[in-house]
């Protein structure tokens, strides 16, 4: 079922919300999460022990979506499974713009009356021409209207960013919200599908390829019902803009929960993972893995090889960084020449090591010749060998000291600054001290706000640098196919 | 039909009689392979219905008579139509197996991996939707782990891997143009140096009524 670009502007842009059967059972879930909209919000509840707490909350309340007084954009259904289709009748009649289905206990529960209920809600919804999303699902979020699905998720300018998101799943689709903006990954548009009966994944994605808020699509698919659709769409897609795909249900066990949760059919991980690659998406394993090849995504630095150039601050953390870009598929060549005899003028080689990766060390010494520091990062830069620049910032000993002296960490945070606003070669930096998580967090945010890629292992930033690199190879490789 | 599709095969030919087997081995020569026909057996080695390497004419004719004994002997109510008789490969080619099946999702899609033994336990193989694109073809020989076998190990040399890449774009352009065939497994396929050759075919066709 395809619906009109209008209709899921309408969607995910509404000015007048209207929430249906929200109570205190649910803690008043949707009247919550919806109260920093920027636009109008209606509750729609009959019961009359419901209604002084709803308007206790200074929200609206009337007996039915029919008796509201302006046109309505979009609806969220929360009424128990056996009324959804008189309140959809009610959402056709009122012409509203969408409808999210919040309401569980259909297909997925693989129960016959679940199952009846979702064929009659799926053939209301298609006859009326009704985009309907769910049922069995969080919806639509729009952070920068402050329409999002859950209680106390950040919203407004600060949360709102580049990224769409499309969930399979309410609670990753939320984590996503919540933690994104949190870890550089600014949300532009999110929804939570559910099982998917009318508008479906496909659907939402070829939405968010031609919504020039959206520079980045992720999502978490447990399956699809269309595949060939899905694909053509992808493929369409990522020839635009990079689509990062978290696939759930890999193993055995896991598709067996697939069913009972969103009622997809499994299609075999080697199928899928195939699929993936040919239509040129990025495939990843978790949510850390989603936020951190986003995040890289943003940094806006096209990659042009797989080279690596590396700095650590000591011998065991270099060698380690080593591997984990040699294991993610980088390669760490030498230096060339020019370079070699640049770093001679002033590298410390004792108690360091300057071949690559470079053990700064004593060069830098811990942020106190941040100069030097400077040095290392241009010669990076200049080096014709060199496509991807990855700093371990060894946090785990220096933490303390930037701790104890502001200033140094300040100086280091501008110099990194600095370069990452000019530097053309991706460049990551790892902050990662296991006995104080949460300075080495704080330090990961203050680099993060002021436009440094961060990560908390070099695992992690060789994976996300590696996963862009394969990117931006299959759209060069696309591009140059089709000039021919 | 995979001939037509400018896939190299075998030459195979259909053999009733043991003395019609140990002609056709004359002609198409030995060292030569023996399998069993019959629209009944699907797994012909399990049936005790393959016999390979057979040196002469009359060990062609002999094994005739063994194969169809013992065919009988395991599955009495099979249909047998004869024998098919092969050229043996030459030797020192790389097991290949290509596949074609259908996804409930995704439609026809392709499979390559390697071959052998190892395959049912290593599962070292890689999907893609048809039609395949060249570049396609490409990655899903460098996504197996395998690769090094291909492209030549202790001074063993390396296969000729386009001619690979050019069997699955061809695969491809077959399933695009027959819809109908719902299953295809070309296994194994032998890769060498210069060329590839298919030992063994068998494909599922839907029937329409």
């Amino acid at each position: 079922m395809s619906f009109s670009r209008a209709r899921f502007d309408r969607a995910f842009h509404p000015r007048v919300i209207a929430v249906v059967g929200d109570k205190q059972m649910n803690g008043f879930l949707w009247l919550r999460a919806l109260q920093r909209f920027s636009g109008k919000l209606y509750s729609v509840q009959i019961d009359p022990n419901e209604i002084p707490a709803i308007e206790a909350m200074g929200v609206a309340n009337v007996r039915s979506l029919l008796d509201i007084p302006e046109a309505v954009d979009y609806v969220v259904v929360a009424v128990p499974r056996n009324v959804a289709p008189r309140v959809l009748a009610d959402c056709v009649r009122k012409e509203v713009g969408a409808v999210t289905l919040f309401t569980a206990g259909f297909s997925e529960t693989g129960d016959p009356e679940g199952i009846r209920l979702e064929a009659e809600i799926a053939t209301l919804a298609r006859e009326a021409n009704l985009l309907l999303i769910g049922p069995n699902c969080m919806g639509i979020a729009n952070l920068r209207i402050g329409m999002c699905n859950f209680p106390n998720q950040p919203v407004g300018d600060t949360a709102a960013g580049r990224v769409g998101f499309i969930g399979q799943s309410g609670t990753h689709t939320i984590t996503f919200c919540m933690r994104g903006p949190a870890e550089g990954v600014g949300v532009s548009k999110a929804v939570s599908c559910g099982n998917s009966v009318v508008a479906d994944a496909s659907d939402y994605l070829e939405y968010l390829r031609d919504d020039a808020d959206t520079a980045v699509i992720a999502a978490y698919i447990e399956g699809v019902r269309n595949g060939r659709r899905f694909f053509d769409v992808l493929c369409q897609t990522t020839a635009i803009k990079p689509v990062i795909l978290w696939k759930g249900g890999v193993s055995e066990a896991g598709q067996r929960a697939i069913f009972s949760h969103t009622a997809a059919l499994a299609t075999p991980v080697a199928v899928w993972r195939g699929m993936v690659r040919q239509a040129g998406a990025i495939a990843v394993e978790s949510q850390d893995e989603l936020l951190d090849v986003a995040r890289t995504l943003l940094a806006g630095t096209v990659a042009t090889g797989s080279r690596a150039g590396l700095i650590a601050m000591t011998g065991g953390p270099s060698v380690v960084m080593t591997d984990a870009f040699t294991q993610a598929g980088l390669d760490v060549p030498l230096l060339t020449d020019a370079s070699y005899a640049k770093l001679r003028e002033f590298f410390q080689v004792v108690g360091g090591s300057l071949r690559n990766p470079l053990d700064a060390g004593s060069t830098i010494a811990m942020g106190f010749r941040s100069d030097n520091l400077e040095r290392l990062l241009q010669i990076l830069l200049s080096d014709s060998c060199i496509d991807v620049i990855a700093m371990d910032l060894g946090a785990a000993l220096s933490i303390d000291r930037y701790l104890e002296h502001p200033a140094l960490a300040a100086a280091v945070v501008d110099i990194l600054a600095a370069f990452a606003q000019h530097t053309s070669k991706p460049f990551g930096v790892i902050v990662d001290a296991p006995h104080r998580p949460v300075d080495a967090a704080r330090l990961r945010d203050d680099l993060l706000r002021r436009g440094v890629l961060t990560f908390p292992s070099p695992q992690r930033a060789a994976r996300a640098l590696r996963q862009s690199i394969e990117y931006w190879r299959m759209r060069r490789g696309a591009e140059a196919q089709s000039s021919l | 039909m995979l001939a037509a599709a400018g896939v190299a095969v075998t030459p195979t030919e259909l053999a009733r009689t043991a003395v019609a087997a140990a002609a056709l081995a004359e002609r198409l020569g030995c060292p030569a392979a023996l399998k069993i026909v019959s629209p009944d057996i699907v797994h012909k080695s399990d049936a005790g219905g393959v016999r390979l390497g057979l040196a002469s004419p009359a060990a062609v004719a002999a094994a005739f008579d063994e194969v169809m004994r013992a065919v009988r002997a395991r599955q009495p109510t099979a249909h047998l139509e004869g024998v098919s008789v092969q050229p043996m490969a030459p030797p020192g080619g790389v097991e290949v197996i290509v596949g074609v099946s259908v996804d409930a999702q995704f439609g026809h899609v392709i499979m390559c991996g390697l071959g052998g033994v190892l395959v049912e336990v290593l599962r070292d193989v890689a999907f893609r939707l048809i039609p395949l694109q060249p570049r396609d073809a490409r990655e899903m020989l460098t996504e197996l782990h395998g690769l090094p076998l291909l492209r030549g190990v202790r001074g063993r040399p390396g296969v000729d891997l386009r001619a690979v890449e050019e069997l699955l774009l061809r695969v491809s352009q077959l399933i695009a143009q027959r819809p109908d065939i719902r299953e295809l497994d070309l296994n194994p396929v032998l890769a060498y140096p210069d060329r590839v050759l298919t030992v063994d075919a068998r494909a599922l066709v839907t029937v329409e009524r």
